[in-house]
C-alpha cells in the first residue's frame, strides 16, 4: 500500500515509469485473458486501460495521459509506418483502382448514413433542423475515418495474408485523407448554417477545402522527403541495430514536424513507410522486421492509454441514442459503401462481403478532429447543450464502443475470408505443431538382433541420418548412425556375426511425441543432432517415430509456400 | 591400431576344463569379475545371456567372441579361454565345436573402442595356423604371447 500511495503522491514525471510498467504488465495480462476467450488482444489492452484510467481506478490520471501524449503520437507513427510498409507498388498495380473505389464509397457511405441518421434523430429531439444538420454532417465526416491501430493489431495477431488483408491496409491507410477532406467540407458548411453571414474566421467552403488539401499534401510531402533521406542512410549501413535507430529517429522527427505544422502524423508516417518499401523492397524487409520486433510494448501501452483516456460520464438518454445511431449508421454506411464500391470496381467477392466488417475501428483522427470541432462550435448550442460537446461526447463514447466491437469483427471477417494464419514464419508454424505432426512414424528401424549385413543393406537403401534400434517390445534400445558404422567397415567377417545391438549406442536424447515441435528443434540444434527418436510418452518408452531436422525444415517451407500461394490465389 | 596387450594380461587367459557353453561363459565371467571388482556379477551374466539370445557369438573357425557393454566397467577388458577338446554346444555359425573363447566386456560409453576391439580380435585370429597354435598351447602365457603379437618362441 505504501508503495502505491508513494506512486500516487509522487511528482507526475516520477509517476510515469511505474505507471508505464504497470500498464504494460496489466495490459498484457488482460490481453492474455481475452485471448483465452478468443477475443483479439487489443480489446484486453483497452479494457485494462479503462479499468486503470479516468473511468476506473484513476491510477492513470489526466496528468499522466497528457505527459504520455508525445508517446501516443509516436505509437501512431510506428503504426502508420508499418501500414505504409504493406503498400508495395505491386499492390497498387494489381488492385489500385478497386481499393480507391472502395475507399471512396465506404467513406462517403458512412458519411451519408451517419449524417442522415444523426440529423434526423437530433431534429426529432430538439426540433431545430438547421443546427441538427450542422451537427449531423460533422459527425458524418468524422465517421468516415477508420483507425488503423486496432485493426492492424488484429491482422498482426492472427497472421493474416491475402487480398482482404491487403485491402484493409490500403483502405485504413488512405481513408484518413478522405476524412480530412470531408471534415473540411462539413465544418465549413456547418459553420455557414449555424452562423449565417459567416464569421470572420470562416473563409467558406473553398478555403476549408484548400486547407484540407494543404494539410494532406504537407503531411505526405514530409513523409516522402523523410523517406528519401532515410533510404539514402539505410543504403549505406548494413547494421540492423543501427537501422532501427535510424528508422525510429526519422519517425520521431517526422511526427514532431507534423505536430509543429499541425498536419496528420499517421499520414506522414505512412508516406515514409510507402517510400521505403517501394524504393528498396528487399532491404526494407529487414527494416520493417526490426521495427516489428521493437513495436509490441509500444502497441500495448498505446491501447491501454486509449482505454484510460475514455471518460464515461452521465449523459442524457438522447445522447446515448445519438451514439447508437452513430455506431449503427457508421457500420451500415461502411458496409453498404464497401458493397457498392466493390461491385462498381468488380473487386473480388471476398472484399465485397467482408471488407466492411474490418473498418469499424475509430480512433486518433476522429478524436483529434472532434476536439477541433469541439473548439470551433463551443459557443453554439443545440437544445441546451453546446454543439461542440455533443460532437466530442459522441465521438468519445462511440470510439470506446467500436474499439471494443471492431477487433472481433475484423477477426470474424478474416476467419470467414480464410486469411487467418496465412502470413506465417517458420517459428509460428513450429509453435503450432507437436513432434507427432512432423515425425516420420515409420522410420527404417532395426531389431536388436538384426545382423550387420541386414543393417548395411537397409542403410544403403534408405536415406536417414540415424537409425533407431528397438527391443522385442518395440522400446528404444539405441541408435545407429552412419559414423558408428565406419569402424566396422574395415574388418572382414564382422558382417556375419555382429548385430544391430552391438553397433548401436545409447540415444543422445529422445523426445515425447506430444512435445512441442519448437522444443525438438531447439534440442537438436543445441546438441548438434540431426534427428531424435520419438517415444510414445514420458512413461512409455516405445518408439513411435523419428524426427529429423532437415525433414522439418522441408515440411515447414512447403507449408509456408502453400499458405502464401493460398493467400495470393485466395481471391475468388 | 589398438594393441590387444592393452586389454589382456596373461592372468586373464585360462585353459578350460569345462566343456559346455554355459560353464565356459560362467568361468570367463569370473575371470572378468576377479579383475574388476566393480562389475555386477548378475548384470554381467544377464547381458552375456541377452546377447547370446540374439545371435550366437560362436563366429565359426573354432572361435567364439561373447561381448557385452555394461555399466560399472571403467575400461574395456578381455578374458580368454582355450579348450583343446572343444565346446560342442556353443551353436557356432559353422556348427563346429568352439575351441577359443574370447570374452570382451566394455564400458557403455566406449563405443568406438568396443567395435574396433571386436574387429581386431576377429582379424587377429584369421589365420588357421595361429588358431591351431593357440589351441595346442600348453600354458596361458603362450596363448597370451601369440594373441598379443609376441609370436610363438
Amino acid at each position: 500500500m505504501t508503495i502505491l500511495a508513494g506512486i500516487i503522491e509522487a511528482e507526475s514525471h516520477l509517476r510515469i515509469l511505474p505507471i508505464v510498467g504497470g500498464a504494460l504488465l496489466f495490459g498484457t495480462i488482460g490481453a492474455r485473458v481475452f485471448q483465452l476467450i478468443r477475443f483479439p488482444q487489443v480489446v484486453g489492452y483497452i479494457i485494462i486501460g479503462l479499468v486503470l484510467g479516468r473511468s476506473g481506478f484513476e491510477l492513470i490520471d489526466e496528468g499522466t495521459i497528457d505527459a504520455l501524449r508525445p508517446f501516443n503520437f509516436f505509437a501512431l507513427g510506428i503504426i502508420g509506418f508499418m501500414i505504409g510498409g504493406e503498400l508495395h507498388r505491386d499492390v497498387f498495380r494489381k488492385y489500385g483502382k478497386q481499393f480507391v473505389g472502395i475507399l471512396l464509397s465506404e467513406g462517403i457511405g458512412a458519411f451519408l448514413v451517419v449524417s442522415i441518421l444523426s440529423t434526423a434523430l437530433l431534429a426529432l429531439v430538439t426540433r431545430e433542423l438547421a443546427a441538427s444538420v450542422a451537427v449531423g454532417i460533422v459527425l458524418g465526416a468524422l465517421s468516415s475515418a477508420t483507425a488503423p491501430a486496432a485493426t492492424v493489431e488484429v491482422l498482426r495477431e492472427y497472421k493474416t495474408r491475402g487480398v482482404l488483408t491487403t485491402a484493409v491496409y490500403a483502405v485504413v491507410a488512405m481513408d484518413d485523407g478522405l476524412a480530412l477532406i470531408l471534415y473540411g467540407v462539413a465544418t465549413s458548411i456547418a459553420g455557414l448554417i449555424v452562423s449565417p453571414g459567416g464569421s470572420g474566421a470562416d473563409g467558406g467552403l473553398v478555403a476549408a477545402l484548400g486547407e484540407a488539401l494543404y494539410k494532406l499534401i504537407t503531411a505526405v510531402a514530409v513523409g516522402v522527403l523523410a523517406g528519401i533521406a532515410l533510404n539514402f542512410i539505410l543504403r549505406r549501413g548494413r547494421d540492423r541495430e543501427k537501422a532501427l535507430t535510424y528508422i525510429i529517429g526519422s519517425l520521431a522527427l517526422v511526427i514532431g514536424l507534423c505536430g509543429l505544422l499541425k498536419v496528420d502524423e499517421i499520414l506522414a508516417a505512412m508516406a515514409l513507410g510507402v517510400v521505403i518499401v517501394n524504393l528498396a523492397p528487399r532491404r526494407s524487409y529487414s527494416a520493417f522486421e526490426v521495427v516489428e520486433r521493437f513495436a509490441p510494448p509500444i502497441y500495448v501501452l498505446f491501447f491501454v492509454i486509449v482505454g484510460a483516456h475514455v471518460e464515461v460520464v452521465g449523459m442524457g438518454l438522447w445522447m446515448l441514442g445519438l451514439a447508437v445511431a452513430y455506431v449503427v449508421g457508421r457500420s451500415l454506411g461502411k458496409m453498404l459503401g464497401v458493397n457498392i464500391g466493390a461491385r462498381a470496381t468488380k473487386s473480388p467477392a471476398v472484399l465485397r462481403k467482408y471488407l466492411g466488417l474490418c473498418l469499424f475501428s475509430q480512433g486518433g483522427v476522429a478524436i483529434g478532429l472532434a476536439l477541433a470541432a469541439g473548439d470551433r462550435f463551443a459557443s453554439v448550442a443545440l437544445g441546451s447543450v453546446a454543439i461542440g460537446s455533443i460532437i466530442m461526447t459522441t465521438i468519445t463514447m462511440t470510439t470506446l464502443l467500436v474499439e471494443i466491437l471492431g477487433p472481433p469483427a475484423v477477426k470474424f471477417a478474416m476467419c470467414k475470408a480464410g486469411e487467418v494464419g496465412l502470413n506465417v514464419t517458420e517459428e509460428d508454424l513450429m509453435a503450432s505443431h507437436t513432434v507427432a505432426d512432423m515425425m516420420n512414424s515409420s522410420p527404417p528401424t532395426f531389431q536388436e538382433s538384426a545382423p550387420l549385413a541386414v543393417v548395411l543393406r537397409t542403410i544403403s537403401d534408405t536415406d536417414a541420418a540415424s537409425y533407431p534400434v528397438v527391443s522385442e517390445d518395440n522400446s528404444l534400445s539405441g541408435v545407429i548412425s552412419l559414423s558408428d558404422l565406419k569402424q566396422s567397415f574395415g574388418a572382414e567377417g564382422l558382417t556375419a556375426w555382429l548385430v544391430a545391438f552391438d553397433l548401436m549406442r545409447p540415444a543422445a536424447d529422445t523426445i515425447d511425441s506430444s512435445a512441442p515441435l519448437t522444443e525438438a528443434v531447439t534440442r537438436m540444434r543445441e546438441q548438434g543432432l540431426e534427428c531424435l527418436p520419438v517415444l510414445a510418452s514420458k512413461d512409455d518408452p516405445r518408439l513411435v517415430g523419428m524426427i529429423e531436422l532437415r525433414a522439418i525444415s522441408r515440411k515447414l517451407s512447403q507449408e509456408i509456400l502453400r499458405r502464401h500461394r493460398l493467400a495470393e490465389n485466395g481471391a475468388i | 591400431m589398438l594393441e590387444l596387450a592393452k586389454f589382456l594380461t596373461p592372468e586373464r587367459v585360462i585353459l578350460l576344463s569345462a566343456t559346455t557353453k554355459a560353464e565356459v561363459l560362467a568361468e570367463l565371467m569370473e575371470v572378468i569379475i576377479a579383475y574388476n571388482g566393480a562389475v555386477d556379477r548378475e548384470e554381467l551374466a544377464r547381458e552375456v545371456a541377452r546377447r547370446e539370445e540374439m545371435m550366437s557369438t560362436g563366429i565359426g573357425n573354432k572361435i567364439a567372441i561373447p561381448h557385452v557393454r555394461m555399466e560399472g566397467m571403467n575400461k574395456a577388458t578381455m578374458a580368454v579361454g582355450v579348450s583343446r577338446k572343444g565346446i560342442a554346444d556353443y551353436e557356432s555359425l559353422d556348427k563346429q565345436p568352439v575351441h577359443i573363447v574370447i570374452m570382451i566386456a566394455a564400458p557403455k560409453g566406449e563405443h568406438e573402442t568396443y567395435i574396433r576391439l571386436l574387429a581386431q580380435v576377429a582379424e587377429a585370429l584369421k589365420e588357421a595356423d595361429l588358431r591351431e597354435q593357440i589351441i595346442n598351447a600348453d600354458d596361458p602365457a603362450t596363448v597370451h604371447r601369440i594373441l598379443t603379437g609376441g609370436g610363438n618362441e
